[in-house]
């Protein structure tokens, strides 16, 4: 065959007519973003709770949501008791997977026809995206009449408030709600920690005297499958947190100017990695096993501890396995938070549900569906092991040291980080020049704003 | 583009071609007409989000609150930042295991099954296609898998004595630029393989005949006659290879990540981030436009280097007669 001659009239017309309408279109256009998008509905505080009969005022309506697929247990259980509290509403929910839903839930909020309820997530890809878009409805008046700001959850609630201009989180205008919390931790295979003679570690410095004893043994000591670049940070942030004080950590995560990575805390952290990786204590090849791959091994038993937190434990068998929180009283973070759209007409109906959602009742399925409530009164662990996680979340809140996670600072923490940890734990890069690279990336993030 | 018709060009005398083309001139705005639906289409889905993508890489936008324009800043930018060119050194690299290999692969296994006699070729050939057929998705998982420090690569390379190198392939800094490499390989050569199959199908046979009379090897008969004569071919197997090789991105995201460290991130990688994880879309708009810029100068200077210079059949017959 033959590739036809460039110049041919034909061509030389599609040419004309390409740059034309490239023209027509930049001319015509105004700058992206001017106009469109979903229009905000007329929000009004409530002063009161919210009753079945002013729901039912509303007519039949649908209430639409958009939920991580994780929720979907939960929402089994949930959906139809609101559907029997309110009559008049049906619930439609879309489920993505988290991936999916952070990628595309902004646009969602933002478009004609934004769903009344929807997860986002806490930081500034998402929900600061969210709040500075004003895409949100505040929730302060309904965090005051049903009280939330008092009692176990009150903390947890922090990471959604945010600051006029959405520059700063953790203090500030209440915008979301998560009824679910997590909490970081390690786990480990109890018979293997048996036959080694070890007890189960309440410190990283019982983990790091351990450690050795499984090398020597012939087992991987932790399993850590860190392909996806995040499984590493979280060993890191909890030996950072008995590095320093954890609340100078939630400080940072925060955006206050007056924190840094650069600590020696953060340094000594960062260190420790690289110690046990060159140790073997990670096994080989762990920047090429997914975290799925590696829980799975692990539930399997292969290797003696694994370092993650409650969201692993549904992978794991209770009779076999234990978990315990490394640093005092333990990391965490609270899951993606609920938010009404700013444009919802249905925004009563909606307050409805998040009661639903931040009630005692809802913490127990949300207990029984392998995760960990923010509201723990009252609720009761079905095992051994879900206890053991139960009882990390309380020590944390307690504690006050839910110092959340670093990839909610900067929209590219995730890999900044995540790739910084990998190159000092393969020894290609020093910890010094890790922390600045960090900082580096939060400062840029925090500056642009 | 339709190969058959532009095949069927280069048979039909040139000035009988070119006399059709001067009277197509003439009624030009009424044979519009009949493109018209798919140009409005074309227009809508392709040009149109070109346009938009161009115009946001002059602003610095988050895809909610409105724009404000920042000049040339996202291209001084693109052209600045250390990490990308790292990356754009790593696509290179990947040229070379997306693009050259396969279509190195591709003429030895058409060479192959051009010549011998094989029971169910039709079989083999559906069979070494299928990774091009395949989901990205899926082949990156799969060779997550072999490529994993327990899959069955090492399993093999240690039974077979060679367990010293045996190593997390997509894990290590050193290795995993090539691994993500060796991927792109396997679902690319079997495109080349069979558009070059097909070309050797239109090689006139007596050509061949000519050749072994004159006493050529299978080397040789393919030196001077399958390779000038598949020079179309090799020229679309290296611009569909090329363009893969540098905005290829699932494959290397389902893989790595750009991971370990940023030892196999590539611009595409960095795109996706801006667009869909930093919001910063007029940063990205830049850099897709960079990259298309820079694959359109590529594949011009690859067709421009595979361009027919002289009519094929004779000089393979020219090339096929010394001896």
């Amino acid at each position: 065959m033959r590739i036809p001659t460039r110049s041919t009239p034909v061509r030389r017309l599609a040419l004309a007519g390409l740059v034309g309408v490239t023209v027509v279109a930049l001319a015509g256009c105004a700058a992206p973003g001017a106009g469109g998008g979903s229009d905000a509905a007329e929000q009004e505080d409530i002063a009161e709770q919210v009753t079945a009969d002013q729901v039912a005022d509303l007519g039949d309506i649908t209430l639409t949501m958009w939920a991580d697929q994780a929720e979907e247990p939960l929402m089994d259980l949930l959906v139809p008791a609101y559907e029997e509290a309110y009559p008049n509403v049906t619930v439609d929910i879309t489920y993505k997977s988290f991936d999916d839903l952070i990628a595309t839930v902004v646009n969602a909020a933002n478009s004609a026809n934004a769903p009344d309820l929807f997860q986002g997530n806490i930081g500034y890809a998402v929900d600061g995206a969210l709040v500075k878009a004003g895409l949100v409805r505040p929730l302060d008046d309904v965090a005051d009449v049903y009280g939330w700001n008092e009692g176990t959850g009150a903390s947890t609630l922090a990471p959604s408030k945010w600051n006029d201009d959405a520059t700063t989180f953790g203090d500030g205008t209440l915008y979301g709600m998560s009824p679910i919390s997590e909490v970081q931790g390690i786990y480990y295979n109890t018979s293997k920690l048996e036959a080694l003679g070890l007890d189960a570690p309440a410190s990283i410095d019982d983990l790091e005297a351990a450690l050795p004893v499984a090398a020597a043994s012939g087992e991987t000591p932790i399993m850590l499958g860190n392909a996806d670049q995040y499984a590493g940070t979280h060993i890191f942030s909890d030996i950072a947190a008995t590095t320093q004080d954890p609340a100078d950590i939630r400080a940072w995560i925060g955006g206050d100017p007056d924190q840094s990575f650069v600590t020696d805390g953060n340094v000594e952290a960062a260190e420790t990695m690289a110690e046990w990786a060159d140790a073997g204590y990670f096994g080989d090849g762990y920047d090429g096993l997914g975290n799925e791959d590696a829980i799975a091994r692990f539930a399997d038993g292969d290797g003696v501890f694994f370092v993650g937190g409650s969201w692993n434990g549904a992978s794991l068998n209770a009779a076999e396995f234990g978990f315990g929180a490394l640093a005092s009283g333990g990391v965490g973070a609270t899951a993606s938070p609920w938010h009404i759209s700013s444009s919802s007409e249905n925004a009563i109906a909606s307050i409805a549900f998040l009661e639903m959602l931040h009630s005692p009742e809802t913490g127990q399925w949300i207990l029984d569906t392998g995760r960990l409530p923010v509201i723990t009164d009252g609720v009761t662990a079905g095992d051994e092991l879900q206890q053991q996680t139960l009882d990390a979340l309380t020590a944390t809140i307690d504690a006050g040291t839910q110092v959340g996670y670093y990839d909610w600072t900067t929209t590219d923490m995730l890999t900044v980080m995540g790739g910084g940890l990998q190159e000092v734990m393969a020894g290609r890069s020093s910890a010094d020049d890790f922390v600045e690279t960090v900082q580096a990336a939060w400062a840029d993030g925090h500056g642009s704003e | 583009m339709t190969v058959s018709s532009a095949t069927r060009a280069t048979v039909v005398a040139t000035p009988r071609g070119r006399r059709r083309r001067s009277s197509f001139t003439a009624y030009s705005w009424s044979s519009l007409l009949y493109v018209a639906p798919a140009l409005l289409f074309f227009g809508v889905f392709v040009i149109y989000p070109i346009c938009i993508s161009v115009q946001t890489s002059f602003y610095e936008y988050d895809g909610l609150t409105v724009a404000t324009p920042v000049g040339a800043a996202n291209y001084v930018a693109v052209f600045t930042d250390p990490a990308l060119r790292e990356a754009l050194l790593h696509s290179l690299v990947l040229l070379f295991f997306y693009a050259v290999l396969p279509v190195v692969i591709g003429l030895g296994l058409a060479g192959l099954l051009s010549r011998i006699r094989i029971y169910g070729l039709t079989f083999f050939r559906a069979v070494l296609f299928i990774p091009q057929v395949l989901s990205s998705v899926v082949v990156a998982v799969a060779w997550r898998g072999i490529l994993a420090s327990d899959g069955p690569l090492n399993s093999v390379m240690q039974a077979v004595g060679l367990g010293s190198f045996a190593t997390s392939w997509l894990g290590d800094f050193d290795t995993a630029l090539p691994a993500v490499g060796g991927i792109g390989t396997w679902v690319q050569y079997g495109l080349c393989m069979v558009l070059f199959l097909g070309g050797i199908v239109g090689i006139d046979r007596s050509l061949y005949e000519a050749a072994r009379l004159d006493g050529a090897g299978a080397i040789r008969e393919f030196r001077a006659i399958t390779l000038p004569a598949l020079r179309p071919q090799i020229s679309i197997a290296l611009i569909l290879c090329i363009t893969f090789a540098l905005r290829n991105f699932d494959i290397i995201w389902n893989t790595t990540r750009g991971g370990p460290g940023t030892s196999t991130a590539v611009p595409s990688v960095y795109i996706y981030q801006d667009a869909f994880q930093n919001r910063a879309l007029g940063q990205a708009s830049a850099m897709a436009v960079v990259l298309t810029l820079l694959i359109l100068v590529i594949v011009g200077i690859v067709q421009f280097a595979l361009r027919e210079r002289s009519d094929v059949p004779r000089a393979a017959r020219r090339s096929g007669g010394v001896r």
